[in-house]
């Protein structure tokens, strides 16, 4: 009883420090005067305005009510301009149209910037993870390997790339590889961050394999399974569970390094938040929902996670 | 039949050394086995016993000699040493059970990844074996929700699911409460009655007295006496042994 109260106790100064720490910001904000106005980040999350559908050129309107089809006879062309879906004509039949003009208007909800930004940033959130999975489990078993030639191959790259920035690696992907291997932006970007991540991978993978019990290889090779096979399906299996939170660790610290592709001039979250706070002088919302973005990525990725974990808690 | 070729294990003038040559494990071992003979091997600890248990498998392998298991020679380039562990069992003071499988995909494991043998053969083999050690209400189960004795039991119909000629055991007992010593005793009984290839080392002496055929006394690396029980509980023939057998018993 006595403790439960205290749990209470705590619960509600944590609620108050919450509370205390927004208005903070809220009341720093009108410090320097700043008026919030988060309507004008909804248009780059969603637009849901009415788009103009203008006219290419001079020409003839004609119009056909039954088939839901503007069609404009562009003066000096041989193929009409045709529009098909639209909410709202703006123009009649027969109208002469000079070329700007507004012909109808399309009420369609479409993806903002900041959503476009979110999608690239997944994506190369996901090509970057798999090909680090795949290339830190080939370095880990390369590093735990007998051959000291694939042994100080995997030393030597994994130094090489702990030691170095992030940001540097990404210049030198981009600028020096890219160049020499003509690799567009994104690739060059997913490879960066998959050559980074995989380094630390390939360390969370050997330090799984060695925190198996010797005995597991002993008893899988007594039966006269061939070391690739009592890795696939004793030490690997074994391993896999227990990289799994540091792994999620690295994941999420793979989707918050993906920002820095920014700097290579790809359009992921970051960069599309740059964009849009030039265009929509609400550069405090804009970050805040750069930033909350961030965060559904990263909670989503480990809540996954964490649903995996359990399922494979069966065995304990 | 030659005297040879009833030989399933054949060891000469093996030697082992562990940390670069410092440490002499095994000086000079001669020993044979026949097929169907129980062979217990006992000594002190850090007597070299498991070490001589794990080269018969090539779990360790040996600076110089011969072991030559079923007629295939161990050390030859030719021999494929993977083929040669699907016929010699081996079951560990540890366990050392998969923790994430099942007590039958455990013993199903092997049969099914390495042998390749068909799912419903392995499968009702597996069950067979499970049966066979007193264990089919545990199946389903896993390691971590077994007790010693049953986790060991496991282990046993893990390396007899092989279909092995040869078991080898290394202080199969040794990590078990004492309650559950018996159990697994028994198990290894009635596959000595079946008349399997063992070679056992452990320190039940009852057991080497009731199932031995031959028992070895190992000390320092070395292979100090190798008698049938009666000889070498009631009249050791060295004195070694003698001083060893006055402590335990
Ligand atoms: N992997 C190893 N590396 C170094 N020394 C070892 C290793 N395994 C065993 N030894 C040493 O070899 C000797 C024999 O060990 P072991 O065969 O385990 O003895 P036993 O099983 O009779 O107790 C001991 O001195 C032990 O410390
Ligand atoms: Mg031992």
């Amino acid at each position: 009883m006595h403790a439960k109260q205290k749990t209470w106790l705590w619960n509600a100064v944590f609620v108050g420090i919450v509370f205390a720490l927004s208005y903070s910001v809220y009341f720093a904000s009108q410090k320097i005067e700043y008026n919030w106005r988060w309507e004008r980040v909804v248009p780059y999350i969603i637009n849901t305005d009415a788009q103009e559908i203008t006219a290419p050129g001079d020409g003839t309107v004609e119009i056909d009510e039954r088939s839901h089809q503007l069609t404009l006879v562009v003066d000096g062309e041989t193929t009409p301009f045709v529009v098909k879906e639209y909410t709202e004509l703006q123009v009649s039949d027969g109208d002469l149209i000079f070329e700007g003009d507004t012909l109808a208007t399309l009420e369609q909800w479409q993806i903002g910037p900041l959503i476009d930004g979110l999608i690239v940033t997944i994506e190369i959130s996901v090509y970057s993870l798999i090909i680090a999975l795949v290339l830190g489990l080939v370095i880990g078993l390369m590093r735990i390997s007998a051959n000291p030639l694939l042994r100080n191959m995997a030393i030597l790259y994994i130094e090489v790339i702990r030691g170095t920035p992030l940001l540097v690696q990404i210049f030198i992907m981009y600028f020096f590889i890219g160049t020499v291997m003509d690799l567009e932006r994104f690739t060059a970007g997913v490879i960066a961050l998959s050559v980074f991540t995989g380094a630390y991978v390939a360390e969370i993978i050997r330090s799984g394999i060695q925190s198996i019990p010797v005995g597991q290889m002993e008893a899988a090779r007594s039966l006269g399974m061939s070391y690739p096979k009592a890795m696939t399906f004793i030490i690997l299996p074994q391993a896999f569970k227990r990289t799994l939170p540091p792994m999620a660790g690295q994941f999420i610290n793979l989707i918050k390094d993906s920002s820095l592709v920014s700097v290579i001039s790809i359009t992921d979250l970051t960069k599309a938040g740059r964009e849009v706070v030039s265009g929509s002088f609400a550069p405090f919302e804009v970050w805040f929902t750069v930033a909350l973005l961030y965060l559904v990525l990263t909670s989503a990725l480990s809540w996954a996670i964490q649903r995996l974990e359990k399922r494979l808690s069966a065995s304990d | 039949m030659t005297d040879t070729a009833d030989n399933i294990i054949v060891a000469t003038d093996v030697e082992k050394y562990y940390n670069n040559g410092a440490l002499h494990a095994l000086k000079t071992v001669n020993t044979t086995v026949k097929r169907g003979e129980v062979v217990v091997i006992v000594g002190p600890s850090g007597s070299g016993k498991s070490t001589l248990l794990r080269t018969l498998n090539q779990l360790e392998t040996i600076e110089s000699g011969t072991i030559i298991v079923d007629g295939v020679d161990m050390y030859d380039r030719n021999t494929n040493i993977n083929k040669l562990r699907e016929n010699v069992g081996m079951v560990f003071q540890g366990f050392n059970l998969f923790p994430h499988k099942t007590a039958l995909e455990n013993v199903m494991l092997a049969p099914l990844k390495v042998a390749k043998r068909p799912l419903a053969e392995v499968t009702e083999h597996a069950r067979e074996l499970m049966y066979k050690v007193g264990l089919a209400d545990r199946m389903e189960n896993y390691p971590s929700q077994l007790s010693g004795g049953q986790m060991q039991r496991v282990a046993i119909a893990r390396a007899l699911a092989m279909r092995p000629d040869i078991m080898l055991f290394d202080e199969p007992t040794s990590a078990l409460d004492p309650e559950m010593v018996g159990e697994v005793l028994d198990v290894m009984k009635s596959l000595a009655a079946e008349g399997m290839t063992m070679v056992v080392v452990t320190h039940e002496m009852g057991f080497a007295r009731e199932v031995a055929d031959r028992v070895l006394f190992m000390e320092e690396g070395a292979l100090l006496v190798d008698a049938s029980p009666d000889v070498f509980f009631d009249t050791p023939p060295h004195t070694r042994l003698k001083q060893f057998l006055s402590k335990i018993l």
